[in-house]
């Protein structure tokens, strides 16, 4: 046996016995520090204010196309006697509308709220000092991840069940299917960026340089499936249309192969990102 | 669109979203009082959030706090 073996062969079990370790503490280090992700949103008052700034959002469109009329006439400098006709607010049109504020709104203050997660820990030594102890990177990306959708699928819901609510209160009524189906396609969504803003929060030294190129990637995205439906149809950026689509619909969407397509890639789209920030996280756990 | 709406119909629709925005000012607020430093001086935070509406608040959570 050669030196070079010997080595390998006595380096080996230590390895190995790190390895098991972390598989054995695995799933109890990862609810540890996913505990502590949610603690760090709430101390930073994250898990206080996004919810109400969604409700706020979803509040706001459906009493603004109501009084919309009323505005005109009380505000606008129309000349005496000058009849508006307007269509009266459809229910299902109100709720398209607050969607895409939260497409607008909600993903930007979103982006920028989570832009730091990990470059901040980063650049401050703190992720190394986790990542010394039996943790993989895996857990320690995944536990930051789940923290980020339990604030964003949680105040999504809030935001959209106010507006729906509001909805049925002023205009219509709008049938739960649709409305259901369009929170989880644009949910979809809002992973997917979200995801984006946490791999270039990884390798990107700066934390608004991760929410910007995050944000450019989402309008690219849905510029292109907003510009040729037929070939990027698939893409994710189909996701926030089709929310549209499946809220304004009378009955539940019926999804076509292209519609499955868009959802198949966002999923997968979500896994590259991730596994793709654990990489990145592994060569270099902390910036110099 | 229903023609004739009670005054107090109308104020038991906006008052949530007054008393929400309220709210989200009075923290901004306390945080913003309480905090060691922030990112600029305590004072035009302090206008910025009142006299911003919904952004004011958003703004003052987003980029007005220091971390440690």
């Amino acid at each position: 046996m050669n030196s070079a073996s010997e080595a390998q062969y006595r380096e080996q079990p230590a390895k190995r016995l790190r390895n098991a370790a972390i598989r054995r503490t695995g799933s109890s280090a990862f609810m540890t520090l996913l505990g502590k992700e949610c603690l760090e949103l709430l101390r930073s008052f994250k898990l206080v204010w996004v919810p109400i700034v969604f409700v706020v959002l979803g509040i706001m469109q459906p009493l603004l196309s109501y009084f919309m009329p009323v505005l005109i006439e009380k505000a606008g400098n129309m000349p005496e006697g000058t009849v508006i006709e307007m269509p009266p607010p459809v229910g299902s049109q109100v709720l398209a509308d607050t969607l895409s504020q939260f497409g607008l709104m909600g993903l930007l203050i979103l982006a920028l709220a989570f832009m730091g997660i990990v470059s901040g820990e980063r650049n401050s030594g703190a992720s190394a000092l986790v990542l010394v102890k039996p943790v993989s990177h895996t857990s320690y990306l995944l536990s930051k991840w789940v923290s980020m959708m339990i604030l964003t699928w949680g105040s999504l819901l809030l935001g959209y069940a106010a507006a729906w609510y509001y909805t049925w209160l002023l205009i219509d009524f709008v049938d739960v299917g649709p409305f259901m189906l369009s929170y989880v396609l644009f949910g979809l969504w809002f992973t997917f960026v979200l995801t984006a803003t946490l791999l270039f929060s990884t390798f990107l030294r700066s934390a608004a340089g991760a929410a910007f190129s995050s944000l450019g990637v989402a309008v690219l995205l849905s510029m292109l499936a907003g510009l040729m439906p037929k070939y990027m149809g698939w893409s994710p950026g189909a996701l926030s249309g089709l929310a549209y689509q499946a809220v304004t619909s009378e009955v539940l969407l019926p999804l076509n192969s292209v519609s499955w397509w868009s959802i198949a890639t966002a999923v997968i789209g979500i896994a590259v990102l991730l596994m793709g920030s654990v990489v990145l996280l592994k060569r270099a756990p902390a910036h110099d | 669109m229903k023609e004739t709406m009670e005054l107090s119909q109308w104020m038991g629709l906006i008052v949530p979203l007054v008393l929400l925005q309220l709210l989200l000012m009075i923290i901004a607020l306390v945080l913003c009082v309480k905090a060691e430093e922030t990112r600029g001086p305590k004072w035009m935070w302090a206008l910025i959030i009142i006299l911003g509406q919904l952004l004011g608040p958003i703004a003052f959570f987003l980029f007005g706090r220091r971390n440690q």
